[in-house]
């Protein structure tokens, strides 16, 4: 039963009163919302797609395999950094553009000017017929194949890779399988422990893990089965319902808020841009990720399989450096910080970014604390691994 | 055959069903001509030998087992008023036609048949495609179902938001003049609930059976283009499936053939 309205003095409204000033003050506030929509669709009007720059930071390509490229970003620094070559591995959900959205909000650009050597893994975009590729492909051959060319660049000496999201559980998974390719392995927004703190998940965290630990093996079978892939349109629906209101007041709410403000308008369409392109999943790999990962857990326990050898997530050599975001509703912290477990302290950092799975790398905040932090780690790292002089004894 | 279980023989359930409703079909359409007779008068009287007493109950039985909220004083002239007649009877026939509205009567009692008729025995040569159309309509039942359990789950979170909102703002505190703060109140409750919805089992399981009815029917409509395909002498999607699996098979050995050789040569 509705409760009865009462106005200030706690007198009843009837009925007619009510409706007479609901739709009083919903004209209103329609004309209000309406003055500033006009604004933001006036901008929108002015603007094209090809006005809308991601990724432009200049690269070339220097390595092909398959669909897959590696591409070296030309140098933005005069001097280069006494720091060994870093490889950026993104995941196969959505593309390394993420990266390099806007000048002022660009890791990669924030790694070159601190003299860093950078590459950067491009899956390309799979179709139904690479339905067939698996971990082993993307893992051990394509990311073994990409670290290997770079390492021989390097004169064959190992190299940092930072990866992120599912690129950041591929550059384990690599780091555990051939420890002698890395020198340093900086991960962001990883997941390593599938299931994480589920008891202690915060509204809004964890839904992935949830809703994919709710399906059978068999549901996850049939959907890879009958689409080949793991469809870009699914995951793109998959990952704005996560953040629910979000996702239904972006283009209405939201757009009449920003009142036609450029800079905030554009750096919307920037995100736009990369969440529309959104490529479909390989499906044997998707299977691996949603079954033997997501479902079954099988990283951490030490069975999850990379060309017939069980990994050990011990067996990783290098100093690690683990990015997590606090707000992350995508990836639980607890399913990040999972890899401390494994690695031994000394060799072992976290910086916990306060914000959300994607903020890591486009908000303001993110360039200091992210792009810093790593630039600072990789110094640190660099100068841990130099000898130190030899001070004499006094006589 | 009077005492078949559950499920037991679907093929004669789907038949007696299909009969009944002929049978009912017919009646309706005789009762419809005796009450186009009546409205004209002049018109030769095509339905005198019916028995009227006994069809009309049976159609109106009928047409409110699948639409309970037929009205049918509609064509009998009871009502009132004319333009009130027109759109209560277009709704009702457009609700007739709405899977949606007859198929949620019924929906288990149907999907039994139709999984019985599915998986009972196949003849070579009869009744194939009988088979195939009760699974391909058990699939869509399923998908229909699956989408209403949905609608009910994220229906009754927003009437919960509506709850939980008005429990705390009147229509004086939305004239106040900071108007944003009730909207952001609203939003708030609704992006709570949601939240709370989204992490139940209730949810969950609803989100599951649409996934899964909804991949069936992909899969239906895989089969369909394949058969299309075949019958235009084009390579079907599983052709082409197996043509991929062979080729990544080949690259497969082949960089592992090459692997070994350098090996060998580095040795």
């Amino acid at each position: 039963m509705m409760p009865i309205q009462r106005d200030k003095d706690g007198q009843p409204i009837d009925d007619l009163e009510l409706a007479q000033k609901a739709w009083m003050l919903t004209w209103q506030k329609m004309l209000e919302a309406g003055e500033r929509m006009v604004k933001s669709n006036g901008f929108l009007g002015k603007v094209k797609n090809e006005d809308i720059a991601i990724a432009e930071t200049p690269a070339d390509v220097v390595f092909e395999i398959d669909k897959v490229r590696l591409l070296r970003y030309k140098p933005l620094a005069k001097v280069r950094a006494d720091i060994p070559p870093m490889i950026i591995c993104y995941g196969l959900f959505g593309r390394q553009t993420m990266i390099d959205l806007q000048e002022d909000r660009s890791m990669v650009r924030n790694l070159l000017m601190e003299g860093i050597d950078l590459y950067v893994v491009d899956w390309g975009n799979p179709t139904r017929a690479d339905q067939f590729l698996n971990f082993d492909d993307y893992v051990e051959l394509y990311l073994g194949s990409c670290v290997e060319h770079v390492c021989k660049v390097n004169g064959n000496k190992p190299v940092n890779i930072f990866g992120i999201c599912e690129g950041g559980t591929f550059a384990t998974m690599l780091a555990a399988f051939r420890p002698e390719l890395f020198a340093g392995l900086a991960l962001a927004i990883t997941p390593i422990d599938f299931h994480g703190d589920q008891e202690n998940f915060w509204r809004g965290e964890g839904f992935l893990n949830s809703w994919i630990g709710n399906l059978s093996k068999d549901d996850v079978n049939l959907v890879i089965d009958t689409h080949g892939m793991l469809p870009g349109e699914m995951t793109g629906a998959i990952f704005s319902s996560l953040t629910p209101i979000t996702s239904m007041t972006k283009y209405n709410i939201g757009l009449a808020r920003m009142e036609g403000n450029e800079p905030m308008m554009l750096n919307f369409l920037r995100m736009e841009k990369w969440i529309a392109d959104r490529p479909d999943h390989p499906g044997e790999a998707a299977r691996q990720w949603l079954n033997d990962l997501y479902r079954e857990n099988l990283l951490v326990k030490g069975e999850f399989e990379l060309c017939g050898k069980k990994l050990d997530l011990a067996e990783i050599a290098c100093p690690v450096l683990n990015i997590y975001a606090e707000q992350d509703h995508i990836i639980p912290v607890s399913c990040s910080k999972a890899l401390a477990k494994f690695v031994p302290s000394k060799n072992y950092e976290e910086i916990g970014f306060p914000g959300g799975h994607v903020g890591v790398f486009v908000s303001r905040k993110a360039q200091g604390v992210v792009a810093g932090g790593l630039v600072d780690w990789l110094q640190k790292e660099q100068k841990n691994k130099k000898p130190k002089k030899q001070t004499r004894k006094k006589a | 055959m009077s005492n078949k279980g559950k499920g037991e023989g679907g093929m004669d359930q789907m038949f007696e069903i299909w009969e009944k409703g002929q049978d009912a079909f017919f009646k309706s359409q005789t009762e419809a001509m005796e009450i186009f007779n009546k409205s004209f008068e002049k018109m030769p009287d095509f339905s005198s030998q019916m028995k009227m007493n006994e069809t009309f109950p049976s159609w109106e039985s009928f047409i409110k087992t699948w639409v309970p909220d037929w009205d049918s004083n509609i064509f009998s002239g009871k009502s009132e008023n004319l333009a009130d007649q027109f759109t209560k009877s277009g709704n009702a026939f457009l609700a007739l036609l709405e899977p949606a509205n007859w198929t949620k009567y019924a929906p288990e009692q149907l999907r039994i048949i139709l999984q019985s008729i599915a998986d009972g025995p196949k003849f070579a040569d009869l009744a194939t495609p009988q088979h195939e159309a009760a699974e391909t309509w058990r699939e869509t039942l399923d998908y229909t179902q699956a989408a209403s359990d949905m609608g009910k789950v994220m229906q009754d979170a927003w009437v919960r938001t509506y709850g939980r909102f008005n429990e705390n703002y009147s229509i004086e505190d939305l004239k106040a003049p900071d108007s944003e703060a009730a909207m952001n109140a609203w939003l708030s409750a609704a992006n709570h609930e949601l939240l709370e919805t989204q992490r139940s089992g209730e949810y969950m399981d609803a989100q599951r059976r649409m996934i899964r009815s909804s991949t069936e029917i992909k899969a239906r409509q895989k089969d369909l283009a394949e058969a299309w395909s075949e019958m235009y002498q084009m390579p079907t999607r599983t052709e082409m499936d197996d043509l991929i699996k062979t080729v990544h098979e080949l690259r497969r050995e082949l960089r592992k053939v090459k692997r070994e050789l350098a090996s060998l040569k580095g040795h």
